[in-house]
């Protein structure tokens, strides 16, 4: 088989391999179903009382309760940011596990971004000018 | 008696550190830099901490309850096993492991230190330093030789450091943590993660030598390379071990919480690996060296860091079991660590920055530079992550959590740019890469990739980050076996001899090449098992069956029994496919409860190729049972991928080279060509 061949074969199958992927990736994550978005903010908002476990993890008559309660807020349509302020503002910041990005958030969630990019231009301006 | 015999110990070792000071830095700074003179004091270190350990264990042995330690942590009804890893299932005990590993490295160290070795003295003078505060604790704060004076309704109410004073033992111990004595791997994992720990240390004094003697060049880098290595693997492995326990012990289902104490384990291992991977480039190329020595400094400050979380009680978690004065020296230390290091760096940082530049991006430098970069980026958001709460709460501000959520943010993207890393990296050649020579050379492992990723699209995996993955792990994967089968087929004689000596060849290059293998694995397992996992709860009556995802769980009795230091109540299941038809597997989850709480729910775990089904109990069994029930796929990639990375290291350090024959390239880095 010649090189070109080869070549062609390899593009196509990568090509076809992406579009498998591609189509079939994409209407899942179209869905906004109930039962989805309360496993996610389950996962994102802390039992107050379970050593920093979430509400999905904790087993807990609390956690429990407090599933059901975010179950309603969904069920009412209350937005994900609405239902996490609910929360913050009724149990305290902490059972927010997720910080957010508000005074010290801000610093938590940038550092890393500034170290990146500062980091990078380090190594970028390193490289000898010459060639 | 037995006191009186260990806290000699402590004592002897304690002075031998503070001799090896002054005989090492002396000698280093001698006209002959002869080192005859350390090998007493580090002699007795390591006699003195094994006296120690021995005594230790002993007292509880011989349940010697006078002993405050021996009745805090065992009872006489502790199994054998338990009993002997009692001698580190505490703070006080797990220190005078901890010395024992330290004294145990210090002799290795110092068999290599001949004479004129002025820079393998003075790093023995700086592990002296670092041995005299542990040895110190142990002496001091965290004396695990503390006699009973005073018991008040059975239990110690007065304890005293001199062991001499006439002591009263309680009749029993309160017996050893049911945490820790509910399975065989609580006495294994210690251990190792302190191996892992106390291996930064030779690295670290070498490090500090040098600057201190201002030896420019990469000796101390290859003398210490082979402790870095190992250290790495340990550490990986204490770690590989802590979530398996947590996996099959703790029954929450899971097996990494993010939690701060596991944070601190995993700090290290990162910035060790980004050191293991920065030494390659100054070792080959002579660059980095002062990158080098602030990544040796951040590797031993974050163990110490790690050992002040898990020791003093500052964060909540399954592993800060004690609060005491251990906490503020172990802080003191790491403040003098930090600042005494980074300020010698500072004032001896010139010597060390006339590296070569950079000639391209495009080289394997240039993968080093950007693999470092990535693995320091994440270090640092994850010690942000977890000191934020502490740092914030410290500041006077109202509790803050950070999660999972936060820590999966960062650590998914950041796992996508690595593996890719990990699969072009590799296969550059050094200096200047042209981009059609990397290109042949990844094209098909890409479309491998692709093939892999389609695959499990087809086979229902619906999750974005878990497909990339899939992909890219394979990309890896493939990369390496193409690079391998290509120097197998250069190699003359049988295939099978070919294909060890090519491994033998250059060990550290494929034993890197194994481990990045391993982490493929592991990064595949990771995703999968937290990415698709199902998690459900069901209550079933005795006899009855309930349908969980494709599985029929039946309830067939609950069963308990005594055993000597625990009672066991369990739900004995079957495990059997969706129409309930055919047993795939009889399960037993039980609750263990010990004298002292807390109860442990143990779960039940059958590992299948394509899944694990892992049951625990949420209430306790009787006419009918609550079941935690939780799906996890492709678990046992994640455990498999772990060893074969830590494989990886050991093969690395510890293969023989093969010599050189005829006919063979030069013993160099495979892909350099």
């Amino acid at each position: 088989m010649s090189e070109r061949v080869r070549r062609l074969i390899g593009w196509g199958v990568a090509v076809l391999a992406v579009g498998v992927i591609v189509v079939g990736l994409l209407p899942e994550q179209a869905v906004a179903d109930p039962d989805v978005r309360e496993q996610h903010l389950a996962q994102r908002i802390a039992c107050p009382w379970c050593h920093g476990q979430s509400l999905a993890e904790s087993d807990s008559a609390v956690a429990q309760d407090l599933v059901v309660i975010l179950r309603e807020k969904i069920d009412e349509d209350w937005t994900d940011d609405q239902i996490y302020d609910f929360f913050a503002s009724s149990y305290g910041d902490h059972v927010l596990l997720d910080p957010p990005l508000t005074g010290w958030g801000i610093a938590l969630w940038s550092l890393p971004a500034l170290a990146l990019v500062s980091g990078g231009w380090i190594i970028w301006s390193r490289q000898q000018v010459t060639r | 008696m037995i006191a009186t015999i260990g806290l000699l110990g402590i004592l002897l070792a304690t002075v031998s550190s503070a001799q090896l000071i002054g005989r090492a830095w002396s000698a280093s700074r001698s006209a002959d830099a002869n080192p005859a003179s350390v090998a007493r004091p580090v002699t007795m270190m390591l006699a003195g901490a094994v006296i120690a350990l021995l005594a230790l264990e002993a007292g509880i042995l011989s349940h010697d309850f006078s002993l405050q330690y021996v009745a805090a942590n065992s009872s006489s009804t502790t199994p054998f096993i338990f009993l002997l890893a009692g001698a580190w299932a505490a703070l006080e005990g797990s220190i005078v492991l901890w010395g024992v590993i330290l004294a145990v490295f210090t002799y290795l160290v110092a068999r290599t230190v001949k004479t004129g070795d002025r820079l393998g003295l003075t790093a023995l003078a700086v592990i002296g330093v670092v041995s005299l505060f542990w040895f110190g604790l142990m002496a001091t704060v965290s004396n695990p030789f503390r006699v009973c004076t005073e018991l008040v309704g059975g239990s110690c109410a007065a304890s005293s450091w001199l062991p001499f004073v006439s002591a009263v033992a309680p009749a029993e111990g309160v017996g050893a943590n049911p945490l820790l004595q509910n399975h065989i791997l609580m006495a294994i994992h210690p251990p190792m993660l302190y191996v892992g720990y106390v291996g930064f240390t030779a690295p670290f004094a070498f490090a500090v030598a040098a600057m201190i003697r201002g030896d420019q060049g990469s000796v101390w880098l290859e003398r210490t390379h082979r402790w870095s290595v190992i250290a790495w693997a340990f550490l990986g492995f204490g770690i590989l071990l802590g979530a398996w326990w947590s996996y099959e012990v703790l029954g929450w289902g899971g097996y990494w919480a993010w939690d701060p104490v596991e944070n601190a384990a995993f700090l290290p291992w990162l910035a060790a690996t980004a050191f293991i991977h920065s030494a390659v480039v100054q070792r080959r190329r002579g660059m980095l060296q002062a990158w080098n020595l602030v990544l040796v400094i951040a590797t031993f400050s974050l163990t110490i860091l790690g050992t002040f979380l898990t020791r003093s009680g500052t964060v909540i978690s399954v592993h800060s079991f004690t609060q005491s004065g251990v906490g503020p020296a172990l802080l003191a230390f790491l403040v003098v660590v930090v600042l005494g290091s980074l300020g010698l760096f500072g004032w001896r940082a010139h010597l060390f920055s006339s590296a070569p530049r950079l000639d391209s991006l495009a080289s394997r430098e240039g993968v080093f530079l950007l693999n470092n970069l990535i693995l320091t980026v994440f270090a640092l958001a994850i010690l942000l992550g977890t000191l934020y709460p502490i740092a914030l709460e410290a500041l006077g501000n109202a509790r803050v959590s950070v999660g999972t959520p936060y820590f999966n943010r960062v650590t998914i993207p950041v796992a996508f740019l690595l593996l890719l890393a990990m699969g072009i990296g590799p296969v550059t050649p050094y200096r200047y890469a042209r981009p059609r020579v990397v290109w042949d050379r990844i094209a098909a492992p890409l479309v491998a990739g692709l093939v892999a990723g389609a695959v499990a699209v087809l086979s229902g995996m619906e999750s974005i980050p878990v497909v990339v993955i899939i992909v890219l792990g394979t990309f890896v994967i493939a990369t390496i076996v193409k690079e391998y089968l290509k120097q197998v087929g250069k190699v003359d004689g049988s295939r099978a001899a070919a294909a060890g000596r090519v491994l033998r060849r250059d060990p550290g290059y494929w034993g890197g090449q194994i481990a990045h293998i391993g982490v493929a694995f592991l990064a595949v397992g990771i995703a999968a098992s937290s990415g698709m996992a199902s998690r459900d709860q069901v209550r079933i009556a005795v006899g009855d069956s309930a349908v969980v995802d494709d599985y029929c769980i039946v309830y067939e009795a609950a069963t308990s029994r005594l055993e000597p230091n625990r009672r066991v109540d369990g739900a004995l299941l079957s495990l059997r496919n969706a129409d309930c038809s055919d047993e795939i597997a009889s399960l037993e989850p039980v609750f263990n409860q010990y004298a002292r709480p807390p109860a442990v729910a143990t779960p039940a775990v059958h590992t299948g190729l394509s899944e694990d089904v892992f049951v625990a109990l949420a209430t306790l069994p009787g006419d009918d049972v609550v079941l935690d029930v939780m799906v996890f796929p492709l678990m046992w990639t994640l455990w498999l991928g772990g060893l074969v990375s830590v494989a990886g290291g050991m093969w690395a350090v510890f293969a023989k080279r093969a010599r050189r024959k005829t006919a063979v390239l030069p013993v160099t880095e495979s892909a350099d060509v």
